[in-house]
């Protein structure tokens, strides 16, 4: 069995985020970048696939040198080599851009199953697993919180309202993973010195067999016109030297009235 | 010139051990502070995880990671912000290990290092600290005494760490002949030995979830080929050394702790219409307690950087690292308190525990090495 990981490089949950000057990004300097958390179960569930089963694990990544960190975070981990897109060309793709350029990789690698984290929390797009199935022509299931792999199908549980859905897909096919769908591994010490002797294989705009207007800013359907950070919380309001009871009545009337809350 | 950008690997050893803080030992410290011990499988995901292992060279089943005291105090520091008793529980076992990987003969080698690179964490430990008020590492009251084919140890030891349990114990005592750290020589022992004598469990003010025990050796007869390195001893300076160092990165993990709790509070403890972070007392102090912090941590990244390059001022290094952190981590430790006010006293919050936990820097010695 091979498995394929898709994984993005995003900022850590507790960074602060702040809007570059142009508008058009964030800053990215003094950021920790991470892997996606949602891609920690895909990269998890890809290890736990091979050392069930035997095979291969390879993960992907689209993006500039930084994202190498977070690759040999998976390499630590256990994932067996990486494959890092990387080409001023790629440089902003929208999530479609993206999955053209994964699935040229997809193509040259043959793996059985793809597996991506449900959305990327960073833009929370949560497409180009999507786009990628679509381009590959292989079903898709959308976020697994448990999977089992039977010969050439797979059984997948898929958190839905309320409840489960139990599905079943032949393989090869692109899943999303979910929270609960295993515990990702701590990188071990050992498994971190290995890391380093791993192949991270570069793949340029050459490799992908796309045009150029294919990706990046100019293959992008999508354009971002720009980001707006979340409006200031108003300061809360205090009342002070008044009658306890009148106090109580004004705040009832400011919780009915204007924060319109009972 | 030094660098103090951390190698890749570094860097991730550090990010796993502090993973490995926020998520196993921090949420089990109150807990294990409260019930006096130490999750038994705490101990075994970090020990899979290398932290004592990592470094055993291939042929004896480890991975053969380059040892570096540097590395070593990283991650000591982020496991004992997660909790001191844990992080010290989780690298008790390498008091015995790395001392006989530096110096052991060959034969103790490839007798006692696989055993440290099984699955199963491997309770081994070092008897150091004794209990006399004049302690002095140099100058050790437990006696070898050379007889026939072997040596004849006598003496008290206290602060054992895992010391009721331990499988393996580095037993330090010194050499007839004039005090001084040249004089003072290893000895592997066993469990069940004839002559050592098991005391009681420590009641101590800190630490309270690490096992930490008494021990009395009375005519323990250890054989020759026990002593380590063999008769060429070994260089107990650099033991002690290394040890500093390690006590040193523990102290500003814990410290650290601390002074992070104190911060975060006192940004959002509202009195007399603003946080008290706004207040110059507050914000002085918090000043002082983040550079103290960074203060020890850098004068034992240096000792450190001496070790693994070998610089011969490292011992001296090393001490004063120890010493600055020893005084560091009680005061440090205090303010975190100081800033709860009396939320601090009260148990629920963490701080009073690392105020008893810092507080044991300057009363024990030797009890981690990395």
């Amino acid at each position: 069995m091979k498995v394929l990981v898709c994984m993005k490089q995003t900022p850590d949950t507790e960074a602060s985020i702040k809007i570059a000057a142009d508008g058009k990004g964030i800053e990215e300097q003094n950021i920790k970048w991470i892997m996606s958390p949602y891609d920690e179960y895909a990269v998890e569930e890809a290890i736990r696939i091979k050392e069930k089963q035997t095979g291969e694990t390879v993960v992907v990544t689209v993006g500039t040198d930084r994202v190498v960190e977070s690759m040999r975070t998976a390499l630590a981990m256990g994932i067996d080599r990486g494959v890092h897109c990387v080409d001023p060309a790629f440089l902003g793709s929208d999530a479609l851009a993206t999955a053209k350029i994964l699935a040229s990789v997809i193509k040259t690698e043959n793996p059985d199953v793809v597996l991506c984290g449900r959305q990327a929390i960073d833009l929370d797009q949560a497409q180009a697993p999507a786009y990628l199935a679509e381009i590959l022509g292989w079903p898709q299931v959308y976020s697994v919180a448990k999977l089992e792999l039977k010969g050439n199908a797979a059984v997948c549980n898929r958190r839905i309202e309320g409840g489960e859905e139990i599905v079943e897909t032949s393989l090869p096919c692109v899943m999303t993973c979910d929270k609960g769908l295993n515990e990702p591994r701590y990188a071990s010490l050992p498994g971190i010195m290995k890391a380093k002797k791993k192949e991270i294989k570069k793949w340029a705009l050459a490799q992908t067999g796309l045009a150029e207007t294919d990706v990046g800013t100019a293959g992008a359907k999508v354009k971002t016109l720009g980001y707006l950070p979340l409006p200031d919380r108003p300061p809360g309001k205090v009342f002070k030297e008044m009658e306890t009871a009148d106090m109580v009545k004004q705040v009832v009337k400011l919780l009915r009235e204007e924060a319109k809350v009972i | 010139m030094v660098s103090f950008m951390p190698s890749e690997d570094q860097k991730m050893i550090q990010d796993m051990a502090r993973d490995f803080a926020v998520n196993e030992l921090r949420p089990k410290a109150h807990d294990c502070d409260e019930k006096d011990t130490v999750p038994e499988a705490t101990l075994q995901a970090g020990w899979e995880l290398g932290m004592v292992n990592a470094v055993i060279p291939e042929k004896y089943g480890g991975a053969g990671m380059e040892r570096s005291a540097v590395t070593g105090a990283l991650m000591a520091e982020e496991l004992a912000w997660g909790d001191l008793s844990m992080a010290m529980a989780l690298l008790a076992p390498a008091l015995f290990a790395y001392p006989v990987m530096e110096f052991g003969t060959d034969p103790q080698k490839d007798k006692y290092l696989p055993k440290f690179c099984g699955g199963k964490y491997l309770k081994a430990t070092s008897a150091l600290v004794e209990p006399y008020f004049n302690f002095d590492l140099s100058s050790l009251k437990t006696k070898a005494e050379k007889k026939g084919n072997g040596y004849l140890i006598n003496g008290d030891k206290c602060l054992v760490p895992i010391g009721l349990n331990a499988e393996l114990y580095l037993v330090w005592a010194s050499l007839e002949g004039k005090p001084g750290y040249e004089n003072v020589a290893g000895f592997i022992v066993e469990k069940g030995a004839a002559g050592l004598k098991l005391g009681e469990r420590e009641k101590n003010m800190g630490i309270k979830a690490l096992e930490t025990a008494e021990l009395k050796l009375e005519n323990l007869q250890v054989p020759v080929e026990n002593r380590l390195g063999g008769e060429a001893g070994c260089d107990f300076k650099r033991v002690a050394a290394l040890s500093w160092v390690a006590q040193t990165a523990l102290a500003a993990g814990v410290a650290r702790s601390s002074f992070e709790y104190g911060r975060d509070y006192a940004k959002e403890r509202v009195a007399f219409g603003e946080p008290i972070a706004h207040r110059q007392a507050i914000a002085f102090m918090l000043a002082e307690m983040g550079w103290e912090v960074d203060a020890a941590r850098l004068l034992g990244w240096e000792a450190a950087w001496k070790l693994d390059v070998k610089k011969p001022d490292a011992f001296k290094d090393a001490y004063l690292a120890k010493l600055y952190a020893d005084q560091m981590a009680v005061w440090v430790t205090d303010c975190g308190l100081q800033i709860l006010g009396g939320h601090g006293y009260i148990r629920e919050h963490p701080v009073e525990m690392w105020l008893r936990n810092g507080r044991g820097f300057a009363a024990f010695e030797g009890m981690a090495i990395v």
